[in-house]
């Protein structure tokens, strides 16, 4: 995906978050392509929270998936990891150009079914975006790093903040 | 899965005018055993109704009142009747002509035996 194009994606993708947001009581969500890309967030404070986060959902997506082909399962639909205080649920959005990442982090005020019921509403959704038909698959893992500070520049801009 | 669960569920859903009952893992809000129509998805009733009980509970008990045992919900087209058990929730769906005062007790029973 070039830097160009990403401005547009992110104004797409922020009305179904913020909506998702809403429906699921989610504190924190984050969307990032498979090469750390951050696409869309809420709830974070600071860019290095993001950065953590994103890289970790990124190779806990990527490990997940190699157990899934050890297991011969073609990909897992979800992870859910409990905490006592805190949940996280972690997932792909399938896009007819490639997967996107979510990651939610939500507490008592939400369950596993509510996230998951509007998951489905939220997958829904990003599949129908347009952007997502008309960009270019990213396929470059060396540009990791590159991707994802430009993506933070971009979602921590004070015109990408959440209303 | 436990025999008990699921033919709570099932002596639920033959009660006269019952729609379907749905047991569900309260702070999951994920259905546990479920009887209801291939019209109505499970998932999405038992993550709603959770939320919905959870937080009506928190109602009863930050006014005083204690913990919440049952909750009803009247509709165009019928009742939705949830009773608390524990870790779980039994959620009714009753129709608009179903004998309601049968389905409350047979709810009630049901739910005290899960506890």
């Amino acid at each position: 995906m070039k830097p160009s194009e990403m401005p547009d994606l992110m104004e797409a993708l922020r009305d179904p978050v913020h909506e998702f947001i809403h429906d699921s009581r989610a504190r924190i969500v984050l969307v990032v392509n498979r090469s750390g890309k951050v696409l869309a967030q809420h709830g974070f404070t600071s860019s290095y929270e993001v950065m953590n986060v994103a890289s970790l959902a990124a190779a806990a997506h990527a490990s997940s998936q190699a157990l899934a082909e050890l297991l011969n399962t073609r990909r897992w639909n979800h992870l859910h990891h409990a905490g006592k205080q805190r949940n996280m649920f972690l997932a792909l959005l399938d896009t007819p150009l490639e997967p996107l990442i979510l990651v939610v982090i939500y507490d008592e005020q939400s369950s596993l079914g509510l996230v998951e019921l509007f998951f489905d509403r939220l997958s829904a959704s990003v599949a129908a975006l347009p952007q997502l038909r008309e960009v270019r698959r990213s396929a470059d893992p060396l540009g990791f790093e590159r991707d994802l500070e430009a993506g933070l520049d971009r979602v921590f801009t004070p015109d990408a903040e959440a209303p | 899965m436990s025999d008990v669960y699921v033919d709570t569920v099932s002596r639920l859903s033959r009660v006269p005018g019952v729609r379907g009952a749905i047991l569900v893992e309260a702070a999951g809000g994920v259905p546990v055993t479920a009887e209801v129509d291939a019209s109505i998805s499970p998932r999405a009733v038992a993550a709603l109704a959770a939320a919905l009980f959870q937080r009506t509970a928190s109602v009863s008990t930050t006014a005083g009142l204690g913990r919440l045992r049952r909750f009803q919900l009247e509709t165009a087209g019928g009742h939705v009747l949830m009773a608390g058990a524990g870790e779980l929730i039994l959620v009714v769906l009753v129709d608009d002509d179903g004998q309601l005062g049968m389905v409350r007790l047979e709810t009630q029973r049901a739910a005290e035996s899960l506890i």
